[in-house]
Formats: structure tokens, sequence, C-alpha cells
């Protein structure tokens, strides 16, 4: 039981991570109907931000004085940074292509992942950049099951920044644009939405997501790499599948499986075949559910 | 138009004797190959650096006789086998008189066959898999120590000195890292320490609370920790610590790297690791360390050992005065010298003979530990 539990906790932190990154994919893909490859590339650019920040503010004395106003600080610095480099992103390499076929905006984005993973080694180094260690340690014990506080943080930051995205999707004005642009970018236009502005903002939010689960990811894991965007971006396009890419809630609940899946399958069976077990869920439900697990049904006059 | 023609015609010919001054000067090119990009770009390039500053110490004592420059022709594997077939056809291409690398066993077991076919002599830094030179290739050398030696020292050190009854063993399925663990666990159960798991993570995986959740429900009296990568030890051994693992953990020499205490900090002490024994008040080594350092800083974990091989191949060249394979080969057999990491003097087979000891980490700093030589503590 203890056992099971313990592989529970570490699931959800897992799941958390992969949700907080499978939307940026669902949202980018509900509203142009593009893979964004590049969306990996936002999350490693978090993680970097983030050790870069921090790193500077352990460096002034700050972050031993007030850790946890730093590191807010430093998620909301690498939130906003994300948010611009994707609408940059958005502007050179899919813009220019909304009116061609989607396999040219596909190329594109392949081409915007190794160009900014590439960037970021040429700027950043090869070597693995550590995080500073003010986080690292601690947590709670209940006998045998540890609880570490950058899990408990990671699982209320996730949740936190889930609920403040429903409630933007789905209460506000914003929203309720991003939403009539997905369905209709022509009619929405027709009613004074203005959808370049709607898509370069859902770009922007989905980034800054990802931005967030990289900098989590770095505190928790404590260090980061020019090539860590590559496979949680594979396993959050996956989640985003899985869930029913478009569907928000979907890629949360996505997030959420293939994380568990992985953790109960490489502790319950054997670690070498973790991405086995993730892939074959998705493959399973992909079976029976083409549309994914909260997908709507395709709508032919709708594409 | 013909005028035009006729004046370019005249431009080519003047160009010609600039050619020619250009081919006289003689170039010598050592090729290295190692993964300077993707998980392992940090021992690869700490490969290509380390033949760097070997090449800068022997142009500084006045080069090799019969060539104005020794050039460093430098090859990205990726630790692929494919990219390091080819990375050695193009080195072949370049005319190289000899390489240094590859880091993955993986890479330098393919590209060796490659380089086999021109006779190019390889040396390999860092490649311990006992295949690499049980392969009757005859220009195959080896710098570092050999897995089946590895194996027995970390098997000993885990028998004589931890006194262990169980052992979990975990690697990330390269051919280094599951063949180590296998001759671990081979080694172990001989000595009839139960072996309680032999676990696998994947290569690039950073979540391994999973398998540590496992480990720490087994409460193993050591966790054998084989990674082909430092950066992933160091993710290891801090959600180790984060989960609290009681185990001792004993890993081996691909983790042996500055970068896995500056990752782990706290978490890496304590660790026992298997490195070559390298003495560190020797001349030569000085003298590398200082030329190393001075160039790109603190030595990484196989700078040593690609410099001296680096040593090795342009020695050869210089006393042979000549770049034919053959002599190369002649030469390199007739040494007995100091190198900087160890005495280099090779066996028929290409090895260099392995000198494990027992590291940790101890105040951020990696420390002799155990002598299996003696079988007591440094």
């Amino acid at each position: 039981m203890e056992f099971f539990l313990q592989q529970l906790i570490n699931g959800l932190t897992l799941g958390g991570i992969y949700a907080l990154i499978a939307l940026g994919y669902t949202m980018v893909y509900g509203i142009i109907q593009l893979i964004n490859f590049a969306h990996g590339e936002f999350f490693a650019a978090g993680g970097y931000m983030g050790v870069i920040l921090l790193s500077f503010l352990a460096g002034q004395g700050y972050l031993q004085t007030h850790p946890w106003l730093c590191l807010g600080g430093a998620m909301l610095l690498a939130m906003v940074f994300c948010a611009f480099l994707a609408m940059a992103v958005e502007k050179v390499a899919y813009m220019p292509l909304r009116k061609s076929t989607r396999l040219a905006a596909l190329v594109s984005a392949l081409g915007m992942s190794i160009f900014l993973s590439n960037g970021l080694m040429l700027t950043q180094g090869v070597y693995d950049k550590p995080y500073p260690a003010a986080f690292s340690q601690g947590g709670f014990e209940f006998g045998n099951i540890v609880v570490s506080y950058l899990q408990i943080m990671i699982v209320l930051i996730t949740i936190g920044l889930l609920i403040f995205l429903n409630i933007l999707v789905f209460k506000t004005r914003i929203g309720k644009a991003m939403r009539a642009t997905a369905q209709d970018k022509v009619m929405s236009a027709l009613v004074g939405i203005n959808s370049n502005k709607i898509i370069s903002l859902t770009f922007a939010i989905g980034a800054s997501l990802a931005a967030a689960a990289g900098i989590m990811v770095g505190l928790y894991y404590g260090s980061v790499n020019y090539t860590m965007g590559f496979v949680p971006g594979i396993k959050a396009f996956a989640a985003a599948v899985l869930g029913g890419i478009g569907n928000i809630t979907g890629a949360m609940l996505g997030g959420l499986i293939i994380g568990m899946v992985e953790i109960f399958g490489a502790g319950y069976i054997s670690g070498q075949y973790k991405d086995v077990f993730a892939f074959i869920i998705l493959i399973a439900v992909l079976y029976f559910r083409p549309t994914g697990i909260m997908g709507e049904n395709v709508d032919d006059t709708r594409v | 138009m013909k005028k035009k023609l006729f004046v370019l015609m005249i431009a080519t010919l003047l160009v010609v004797p600039f050619l020619a001054g250009a081919a006289t000067a003689k170039t010598l090119k050592v090729g290295t190959m190692s993964p300077l990009t993707g998980p392992y770009a940090a021992d690869g390039n700490d490969i290509a650096n380390g033949v760097r500053a070997a090449v800068a110490v022997v142009e500084a004592e006045g080069g090799i006789p019969g060539f104005d420059k020794i050039e460093v022709v430098p090859q990205d594997t990726a630790c692929d086998p494919r990219q390091a077939v080819a990375a050695a056809n193009k080195l072949i291409n370049e005319e190289v008189v000899g390489v240094v690398g590859a880091y993955c066993s993986s890479s330098t077991i393919p590209a060796s066959e490659a380089l086999a076919e021109e006779d190019i002599p390889m040396i390999t830094p860092a490649s311990t898999n006992e295949k690499v030179t049980e392969r009757g290739l005859p220009y195959m050398f080896r710098m570092c120590g050999r897995d089946d030696d590895q194996s027995k020292i970390a098997g000993a050190f885990i028998k004589d000195y931890l006194k262990a009854q169980t052992v979990y063993i975990v690697d990330d399925k390269t051919t280094y890292s599951q063949g180590l663990a296998e001759n671990v666990a081979k080694v172990l159960a001989a000595d009839g320490i139960k072996v309680v798991a032999h676990d696998h993570v994947n290569q690039g995986d950073k979540d391994f609370s999973a398998v540590l959740t496992k480990i720490k429900a087994a409460n193993p009296d050591v966790f054998y920790m084989s990674l082909q990568n430092s950066a992933t030890g160091s993710l290891m051994a801090i959600q180790a610590k984060r989960f609290g693992l009681k185990s001792k953990t004993v890993s081996q020499d691909a983790v042996y790297h500055p970068q896995f205490i500056e990752i782990a900090k706290d978490a890496a002490e304590g660790t026992f690791l298997t490195f070559g024994y390298t003495d560190k008040s020797k001349p030569a080594y000085k003298k590398y360390h200082d030329k190393y350092s001075g160039m790109f800083g603190e030595p990484g974990a196989y700078s040593g050992y690609a410099y001296d091989g680096a040593m090795v191949l342009l020695n050869a060249i210089k006393q042979a005065k000549s770049t034919d394979p053959a002599k190369i080969k002649a030469e390199i057999m007739k040494m007995d010298a100091a190198g900087a990491t160890k005495q280099i003097k090779f066996m028929d087979n290409g090895d260099s003979g392995s000198d494990y000891v027992i590291w940790t980490v101890d105040g951020g700093q990696f420390e002799t530990y155990w002598n299996p030589a003696t079988g007591k503590l440094f």
C-alpha cells in the first residue's frame, strides 16, 4: 500500500508536468490545427530562463533570504519571456504560412524546433546547467512515504495554472474570442474579433505554461540541458492526442494518464518499458476512440 | 565577352603560384571523434579538448619534423553508431594519420571497423567495453581500462569493504552500461552476494521516482548505478536522496565527472565510483593539467586519457619519422613512459591495462577511497 501511494504521488507530479506542456499543444491545435513541434523548446527555454534568473538572484544573495519571492519572480519573468518567444516564432514561422497547406506549417514547426534547440546549445553550451540548491531537498514523511516540498509545489502550481486557464478560456471575453476563432476564423473576424491577435495570444498562453513546467522540471530534477524539450515534448504531444487534441480538459486528463501509466508501468513491471506502456495506452485509446478520450466528433463542415 | 574570358584566364594563372605555396605547407591531421552534441556532449567535448591540449603541447615543443603544423579534425558521433561510422568515413576522406575516440563503446566498435579497412590507428580514450580490443583489429588501442576489470574491482569493494548481502542493479541499456552491469552481476553471483533485481531505465530519462521507490522498498545494502552519463547520475542521486534511500551507492567511470558533483551537490556525497588511478603529483600530470586548464578550464573525466591518446599517436609519428600505420604501431608497442594519467605500455591486444580504484565524493571533490591492490583505504 505504501508502495502504491508513493508511486501515485510520483505519477501525479510527472502527470502534472506533462499536462502543463500538453495544454500548449492542444490550444494551438484547437485554434489553427497546427501541431506546434517547437513547443517542447519553449519548455526548455523556460527552464533555462529559470536557471539564469535564479543563479543571478543567488549570486546577489536574495535567493537565500527570500527564496519563495525569488522563485515567483523568476517564474513570472520566464513565463513572460517564453510568451514573447512564442509570439515571435508564430510571426516568423507560422503566420506567413497560414494560407498554405498544413504540411508546410508542420515542416516549418519542425525546423523551428531544431533551430531553437540548437540556438540553446550555442548560447548556453552543451553542459547541463545546475539549479541553485535552495529548494531541492526537504519534505514530509508519512511512514515510508516521502512527499517532497517540491512535489507539493509542482502539484499546487499545476492545479493553480489549470484553474486559471479554465477561467480564462470559459469565463472571460478573451476566452470567448478564442473559442470563437477556433470554431470559425472567418465568421469570428466578421463579428469584429482580431483573429491574428487571438492566435498570437493562444501561442503566448501555451508557451508560458510550458515555461512554468520548464522551471519546475529544472527545480525538481536539479538541472536543465538543451535537449530537455524533446522527450517531454513527445510525451506531452501523446498526452494531448490521448485526451483528444484541441480539447483543454482532455489535455489535462491525458497528461495525468500518461504520467501515471509511466510511473506504474516502471514501478510494477519494468523501468525499461515505461515508454512502451505510455504509448500502448495511446494506441489502445485511439483504436477505440480515434478522436481521443474527450475529443469531439470531427465535423467535416467545420474543418 | 572574349576579352572578359581572357582576363579571367590570366587571373586563374596568377592564382596558381599561390596555390602551390599553400600546398607545400604540410599539415599533419589528427582525427578525433566523440559526441560533441546530444546528451553526452560534455564528455565528448572533454575528449576533443584533451586532443587539442596535446597538440598544443607538441607544437610548443617544436612540432613534428616534416610537418609545418598539426591540425585537429573533430567529428561528432552523437553516441550514435550510424553517425559514428559516418564520422569515421569523413576522417578517412580527410586523410587523418590516426583517430582519438570515440566515447561510447557502441560508437567505437563500428567506427573502428570502418577505420580498420584503411589501416588507420584508433586510440579510444573512454570506451571500456571488453569487445573494443577483443576483435583482433591490429590498429585498435585503448587508453582507459576494461569493464571486466572494472566490475571485478566493484565486486571486490562491495564484498570485502562494504560487506553487502544484497545489491540492486540499475543500468540505462547502452552497450557500455548494460555490459558493465551484467559483469558486476556475474561477479557478485560468484561471490554469493544476492542481486535483488536488475532493472533498467531509458537513456534520456529524467524521472527515476518509480525505480527509486522500488529500490527503497527492496532496501538493498548496495545500489549499483550503471549509467552512460554523469548528468543522469546526478539526477538519480538527487532523487535518491530525496526519497531517503539508505543503500550505499556504487557507480562507475562514466559518472566520474566534475558535472556529477556540480549538479547533484550534497546528494553526490558518499557515492562510490570505480575510476582509473591517476597520481596527480607526477610532473607529466602537472604538465597536462597546466596546459589543459589554461586552454579550457578544469579537465573532465576523460580529458586526460584523450590527451594521453593523442600524445601516444604524435610521439609514435615523431619516433617513426613516418605516418605509415605499421611503423606507428611498432613505435606504440615499444613505448614505456609516464603519461599524464598512467604508465603508458600497451599489450598485444591494444589494451594498456586497467588501474581501477574506488573513489568517493567527499566535500565536493572526488577523492581516492579504497585500494583494491592492498584491500585498504588510501
